[in-house]
């Protein structure tokens, strides 16, 4: 086979991106990736400006996804709140861009609407990490401050809950929010549709380039360490709560970019970007994409985001239907994901051949569909141990 | 690799192959499809599922219903009506997809879309952008002053403006509101202040209700200790309709207004008698109305859908702006969405069998209707009668606001609320 | 002896209207008391069933609502379409939704006690199907039931309400007895605390799991069909009781029973003091802004305190 010396720069770059917390580090997975941004840079010139505008949103998606997996799948944090992160975020967006106006006004919310996110991210961080809350009450207690923020938003509706001349609109929103843009008065670039589109895709693939050399730096490691075992890591030294707190916050501002772009696609925000099925969703994309993989995050959101879209242009009623079943099969069929689910398929037929890979897909068809036939009382039984209760609180 | 028994072509196609499939997904059609002018394109986007389905299914049905009678007659123009209505699942960010799809691929000439205030929020910047003819078809808290879009449910104004002097005459002037804690909810409370005012009633008492609360106990016993003459009760939602039952079985038994209970979610269908016992209601439709023309509409409505569970207020406004929009576009000879608007801002006439709920007309230059606005009672054995009867025009934006949308203020695109004109409203 | 059921059936609401009204002479808050009476029970019966399926098995039910759902479903049908009596629907309901719950056990959540954070991804699938198939088969409302009983005597509160207190504090009760008395109920928690242990003493702990699965579900869908008389029916119903439920088993802690009344307790009253003083938007961020409170200073819940109390006071004797 070919073997291409890459320049030593090069090499030293490639060296951060690729480690073992990423799936993905073969030559032919950064081909494929290639292969794949150029059909996604491509995507506008193909299918015009309308329908990269509309893809744009779950580009947008992709960053929240992103930032969960950072917390969840690599660190181990389930957290319900990464869209409040994202809904404060759009909402200072819309509030200081309507307030200050024009491109220059829009600039100025940008940095300022990440900054809350950031901020709000750092504080509940602080709040939780610092004062022992763990595991699954991590994700209730996200879970509720989501839900607090609802109900306020929610009846924010008269005209006394203005900031500036911005009012905050309650059950209503806060609609009129322009276009994305940058720049002063004079020299500024507003972008929609195709335009939109690459932008976000930049933002996408620097922020997943980003979270790449992030996780398989040494820092990278101790957010493994913490989420296999989190004791054992302060024993050897780490600093675990200031490290949670620092990832935890880096994803706030992640989610938080999520939401000014969320904010300026559809021109508008109201508090159902706080409702319990939107912070829901995230999980259940990272779920599904492969939380243990930063793409599989980001490319499970795309297309669970598309089959929704399809399923209820095609499906009417049923929509729903097909995407709980969706939901049921993935999770039990391909337990680490779609991409990890790919990926452990391309090693073993790489390794193994086509044939045998075929053999051994349908033997574990086989196994699995006899063990499920087992729990139902035909045949025999298969079961793993629930643990108690106490070992799922520690 | 030591084998190469998986090229990195292989790889490379199937990565590319994995990728596009998941862009390409499985629309058909690229941007811009065929805009073939034989067939006048509607889009309806009602929700079928999800919170708002039981009031949002009813308004789908009078619109295909609508469509169905209007096509079987030859059409609009001669040309047969194509319906697009995918359901948006009660989902704001589903409502803005949807909505550019039907603009932008489906390129329908008019668009008919929405339950709640917050969607047609949503996707109106999306309407203005793209110039949008759209109806808005559910009564809602009124001020919406737009170039693009036609209201054509009653506003509160005209909602409580039709049962609240009603109340004020027969039971007293002593008001006690409960409302749902959101837009609507306040802003009807407002309108029921300043009506009161105008009245010489006053409301002495004010309470807030989030949407989620399903719990009225504390609620019922203020309204007791207060003992007002009567309560106006602005609740919505389904969390919301456990406080009839609550409110029987507490005994408490102060005469009800309300301009939102029973037309919309009808209560006194679904919940046993006497739960909305004495319970007045302002509504410019409801499906118990016993004129002739009504009947005939509710047999040809579950005749074409024995399955339905109610017609509700917002779905005859569905089912008449249809006719509405029929008669402006032969009217202006031209499907031009300008051309339709400026048709329409002429003002309009519905009358006939095109309205169940009794001869209206559109007020042009506020896009908003005049409506027979009726007050209805509810009995313990829950029989509906009608109590009042008026026609009632919109008076905020054509009165109080002063504005022509044909004409000096055709640009606007934004929402008019009652504090900002009556004191007695930001009280 | 009719006649002197029937005197005892004048008596009672007598009687009670007058023990009410003598504590109101005395300066007791009586209407404050009844408002906290049914917002503690509201919360208590909307957490029970979950309280056996996450906090007793760690499995994180996103369909809870939906089998509260179910129970209010078949009471409402059993009323209405088989005409049968109240009391025998509720029953009805809560046998149907624990069989149905022990069909998902089998089928789907046993392959996922390895991986809990999993089963909370497939059970809201299943809530979606179940919420939306529901719709598809009854449409978007059922005709509801009446509520039972009148008022309090002498005061404008639901009777059928306050006695739903009652009722929590009888499956409460129930369900500490049937764990804690009887010998399946101590199979199925030595099988929850360390499953090969029991296995290897002979204990068949599948059927355990299964069983307490079906009681989870059999008391969620109880909560159903004890609120129905007192809701709509629609698809979506189960929806409003699942905040409460999450956080009041989260803010009790491991011990099921204990942990879900003191938390019901002090939510409850908390919900009902800060409602009747501020406005129900108050008191529903009262309540979430406690539990936030609680899980940040308790790590063990309600329950932790509790026990340190205990021990507290057990090291002061």
């Amino acid at each position: 086979m070919m073997d291409v010396t890459l320049p030593p720069r090069l090499k030293r770059i490639g060296n951060k991106l690729n480690g073992p917390n990423t799936l993905g580090n073969s030559r032919a997975f950064w081909a494929a990736f290639a292969v794949g941004m150029i059909v996604m840079a491509a995507y506008p010139l193909v299918r015009g400006s309308y329908a990269a505008g509309q893809f744009s949103l779950f580009l947008a998606y992709g960053l929240l996804a992103l930032s969960l997996s950072l917390i969840w799948g690599y660190t181990g944090i389930l957290s319900f709140g990464q869209v409040a992160f994202f809904g404060i975020a759009g909402y200072t967006y819309a509030i200081v861009s309507l307030n200050l106006g024009g491109a220059f006004g829009q600039t100025v919310a940008l940095p300022v609407a990440i900054a809350a996110a950031t901020l709000s991210a750092f504080v509940l961080g602080y709040f939780m990490f610092y004062g022992g809350v763990q595991d699954v009450y991590v994700a209730i207690l996200t879970l509720v401050v989501t839900l607090v923020l609802e109900t306020f938003m929610a009846q924010t509706a008269g005209s006394e809950w203005s900031i500036g001349t911005v009012a905050l609109g309650g059950f209503n929103g806060i609609p009129g929010i322009r276009n994305f843009a940058l720049g002063v008065e004079g020299a500024s670039i507003s972008l929609s549709g195709s335009g939109f589109y690459w932008f976000v895709l930049g933002v996408l693939l620097l922020a997943y380039l980003g979270a790449r050399v992030l996780v398989n730096s040494k820092y990278g490691y101790a957010l493994v360490a913490i989420r296999e075992d989190a004791e054992r890591t302060a024993m050897l030294g780490y600093n675990v709560k200031r490290v949670k707190l620092a990832v935890f916050t880096l994803s706030g501002a992640l989610a938080g970019f999520g939401g000014v772009l969320y904010a300026t696609w559809g021109n508008y925000m109201d508090p159902s970007v706080f409702s319990l099925v939107f912070a829901t969703i995230p999980i259940v994309w990272v779920t599904l994409g492969g939380r243990e993989s930063l793409l599989g995050a980001i490319v499970g959101t795309m297309i669970i985001e598309r089959l929704r879209l399809w399923f209820s242009v095609n499906a009417s009623e049923f929509a729903i239907v097909f995407v709980g079943v969706i939901l049921m099969t993935t999770v039990l069929l391909v337990p680490r994901g779609i991409l990890p689910g790919i990926k452990d398929g391309y090693v073993f037929f790489s390794e193994h051949g086509i044939r045998e890979g075929i053999e051994h897909g349908r033997v574990t068809i086989q196994t699995r569909i006899q063990a499920w036939l087992g729990s139902l009382g035909i045949g025999q039984s298969d079961t793993e141990t629930p643990p108690s209760s106490e070992v799922v609180r520690e | 690799m030591s084998d190469n028994r998986v090229s990195r072509r292989s790889v490379l196609a199937t990565g590319a192959a994995g990728v596009g499939a998941a862009l390409a997904g499985c629309s058909g059609g690229g941007g811009g499809g065929g805009s073939g002018s034989d067939t006048i394109k509607i889009g309806v986007l009602e929700d079928r599922s999800g919170n708002f389905s039981l009031v949002g299914t009813p308004k789908w049905r009078a619109s295909k219903l609508a469509i169905e009678e209007i096509n079987d007659n030859g059409g609009i123009m001669g040309q047969q009506i194509e319906l697009f209505d995918p359901d948006p699942q009660s989902d704001n960010q589903r409502y803005q997809q949807l909505t550019e799809r039907l603009i932008q691929q489906e390129d329908v000439d008019a668009l008919w879309a929405g339950y709640s205030s917050a969607t047609r929020e949503a996707i109106r910047p999306i309407i203005d952008r793209e110039d949008q003819l759209y109806f808005y078809t559910t009564q809602y808290e009124g001020g919406v002053a737009d170039k693009n879009v036609f209201c054509m449910g009653s506003t509160a104004r005209q909602q409580l403006g039709s049962v609240v002097p009603y109340m004020i005459e027969n039971f007293g002037t002593d008001i006690y509101t409960i409302a749902a804690d959101y837009n609507f909810g306040q802003l009807s409370a407002d309108w029921v202040k300043v009506i009161a005012q105008e009245n010489g009633a006053s409301v002495n008492n004010e309470e807030f209700i989030p949407l989620s609360n399903q719990n009225f106990g504390s609620t019922i016993s203020n309204i007791q200790d207060a003992d007002p003459d009567f309560v106006m009760a602005i609740l919505v939602g389904n969390n919301h309709s456990s406080f009839w039952n609550q409110r029987t079985s507490a005994g408490l038994d102060i005469p009800m207004g309300t301009s939102t209970v029973m037309a919309q979610s009808y209560q006194h269908k679904r919940l046993e008698a006497p739960a909305l016992a004495d319970v007045y209601g302002g509504f410019n439709y409801m499906e118990e109305i016993p004129t002739d023309r009504n009947e005939d509409y509710v047999s040809r409505y579950y005749d074409r859908f024995p399955d339905a569970g109610y017609a509700n207020q917002e779905s005859v406004n569905n089912y008449f702006s249809m006719y509405m929009y029929k008669d402006a576009v032969e009217a202006a000879g031209t499907t031009d969405q300008q051309a339709v608007r400026e048709e329409l801002e002429g003002g309009m006439e519905v009358t006939g069998d095109q309205s169940p709920e009794g001869d209206i007309s559109l007020q042009g230059p506020v896009h908003h209707m005049s409506h027979n606005m009726r007050v209805m009672r509810c009995d313990e054995e829950h029989n509906i009668t009608v109590e009042d009867e008026r026609m009632i025009p919109e008076q905020f934006l054509s009165e109080t606001v002063g504005i022509d949308l044909s004409g000096e203020d055709s640009e606007l695109e934004r929402q008019f609320t009652p504090t900002e004109y009556y004191d007695a409203a930001g009280e | 002896m009719t006649s002197g059921f029937g005197a005892t059936g004048l008596l009672t609401p007598l009687f009670i209207g007058d023990v009410l009204g003598g504590l109101d002479s005395i300066g007791v808050p009586v209407t404050q008391l009844l408002q906290m009476a049914d917002s503690i029970a509201f919360i208590i019966l909307a957490a029970i069933g979950l309280t056996i399926i996450f906090g007793m098995m760690g499995v994180i039910n996103l369909a809870h609502g939906e089998f509260i759902m179910m129970g209010a479903y078949i009471t409402t049908l059993s009323v209405n379409v088989a005409g049968l009596p109240l009391p025998v629907a509720m029953i009805l309901g809560a046998l149907g939704t624990a069989i149905f719950g022990a069909i998902v056990e089998r089928t789907i959540v046993r392959r996922l006690y390895g991986r809990l954070l999993d089963s909370m991804i497939v059970t809201f699938g299943l809530g979606l199907i179940l919420t939306q198939g529901t719709r598809i088969i009854f449409g978007n409302s059922l005709q509801s039931i009446g509520t039972p009983f009148g008022n309090v005597p002498g005061y404008t509160y639901s009777a059928y309400r306050v006695l739903l207190l009652f009722a929590a504090i009888a499956v409460l009760g129930g369900a500490y007895l049937v764990f804690t008395r009887t010998e399946f109920g101590i199979q199925a928690r030595a099988t929850i605390q360390d499953a090969e242990t029991a296995r290897s003493m002979g204990v068949d702990t599948d059927r355990m799991y299964t069983v307490t699965f079906a009681i989870g579900s059999g008391l969620a869908g109880l909560t159903g069909a004890l609120y129905a008389p007192s809701a709509t029916i629609v698809p979506g119903m189960g929806q409003s009781f699942l905040v409460e439920s999450f956080v009041t088993v989260v803010t009790g802690g491991s011990t099921v029973l204990l942990g879900t009344t003191l938390a019901g307790g002090v939510l409850g009253t908390i919900d009902a003091v800060f409602s009747n003083l501020y406005g129900n938007f108050i008191g529903q961020i009262a309540l979430l802004l406690t539990a936030i409170i609680v899980i940040r200073l308790l790590p063990d819940g309600l329950t932790g305190l509790a026990h340190t109390i205990r021990d507290k006071l057990g090291e002061r004797q």
